[in-house]
């Protein structure tokens, strides 16, 4: 599920940097940078970056070749134009500056970027916990099911015979033999194998000993994670006016975490069920 | 009732849910079970080995559950091997994709021993029928 959310980041970013391209009308592959990159969490290197955007889009400053624009059609080409493109690019690279400094962000960002690969290891944990705990429940429903099949089967066994005994239909020899055979299984099998079956429930309860230490550790990330979305949404959003946001479409979601008002999700089998129907299959 | 022996493929990353799927398989009776972790996998088995049945998850490494299910309709000898899917994935556009694509079945996780029973047995009479 984790897997999930780099990708879908990943592809807002893209969406919104290809509408700041597109207001811009020049490919301007710095603009969205601040956000994207590691270090725009760091003030200083924020503040160093802004400097070198309003640096090159001061007319007059040589631009570095570094810095490609297309539409320039050759050596001192048009000028106004490329003027144009650079003032826009400086604006919005103070505009995200300032908003992230205002806002906090900067902060925010800084803090929540140096506690991902804390937060990376933090879910791993979470992964091998669970992990262990579904295999010690399937480990002992595996030791479990077997002893509880041993003991309807004799049960059942003991039982029809004693119906028998009830009806009539038993010597005296097989009588003694079933009544031995009974006590046999009072005493030995059924309470030992009962006692192994409530070891096996035991071991069971005990394995959800993990909710508590991934709760604890799911709500940390949580926390994170919100602060990482709400300092680069609102980050973004301030910056990039009128952006049409779309979602990325895909067939591999995962589980529907929250389908509270979603039409486009199926809550129970029923419902698949009756979709299929009425689809014809 | 289908014969109890036949050979099912059960195809999930997660070892968990392999063992899961496999222990309700053995409540129903069948026990002649092999497990792949991804498509690819599966994929390989089915082509070298035979199987009277597949259940496949959807979101996994490597080839996915509808490729897989896309892959063995378009193969001539694995074309009418049934394909039951076992998948988290809820939305409109998945369970018609899938059922477009030839899924046999389609259960959503989370499911019940006896969702997965009565879509064996629906999966079966069908079969019976056809």
């Amino acid at each position: 599920m984790a897997d999930n959310d780099s990708p879908d980041l990943e592809a807002l970013f893209d969406s919104v940097a290809a509408s700041v391209h597109a207001a811009a009308s020049s490919p301007a592959p710095v603009a969205p940078s601040p956000v994207a990159s590691p270090e725009a969490g760091d003030g200083n290197g924020l503040q160093a970056f802004f400097d070198t955007v309003v640096a090159e889009a001061r007319p007059g400053v040589k631009i570095a070749p570094s810095a490609p624009v297309a539409g320039d059609t050759g050596e001192g080409g048009d000028w106004p134009s490329q003027e144009n493109v650079f003032n826009r690019i400086g604006q919005m690279a103070r505009q995200l500056h300032t908003t992230l400094r205002e806002l906090g962000y900067d902060n925010i960002l800084e803090n929540t970027v140096s506690a991902l690969p804390d937060a990376k290891d933090r879910l791993a944990y979470v992964a091998n916990l669970t992990e262990q705990a579904a295999c010690r429940v399937l480990n002992a429903t595996d030791v479990a099911q077997p002893m509880m099949e041993a003991l309807e089967e004799a049960a059942k066994s003991l039982g029809a015979r004693w119906d028998k005994v009830f009806a009539n239909q038993m010597t005296t020899a097989e009588f003694k033999r079933l009544a031995e055979e009974t006590r046999a299984y009072l005493n030995g099998g059924l309470s030992e194998k009962a006692s192994v079956v409530n070891a096996q429930l035991m071991e069971i309860m005990m394995a959800q000993d993990f909710q508590d230490l991934t709760g604890q550790v799911i709500k940390k990330i949580v926390a994170l994670a919100q602060d990482l979305e709400n300092g680069l949404m609102s980050a973004l959003l301030e910056v990039v006016p009128q952006s049409k946001r779309s979602e990325v479409p895909g067939l591999m979601n995962g589980p529907v975490v929250n389908a509270e008002g979603r039409s486009d999700v199926v809550v129970n089998q029923q419902q698949v069920d009756d979709l299929l129907d009425s689809l014809g299959f | 009732m289908p014969d109890s022996k036949i050979r099912i493929l059960v195809v999930d990353d997660f070892s968990t849910m392999r063992r899961i799927v496999r222990n309700l398989l053995k409540e129903l009776g069948f026990t002649n079970i092999d497990e792949a972790e991804d498509g690819a996998i599966a994929l390989q088995k089915l082509n070298t080995e035979a199987f009277e049945f597949v259940i496949t998850d959807w979101n996994m490494p490597n080839m996915d559950g509808l490729t897989l299910l896309q892959t063995v309709r378009s193969s001539p000898t694995l074309k009418h091997l049934p394909v039951l899917m076992i998948t988290a994935e809820a939305k409109k556009e998945n369970i018609i994709a899938a059922a477009q694509a030839g899924a046999s079945g389609y259960i959503v996780k989370p499911f019940t021993a006896a969702t997965l029973s009565e879509k064996l047995n629906k999966i079966f009479e069908k079969m019976a029928a056809a």
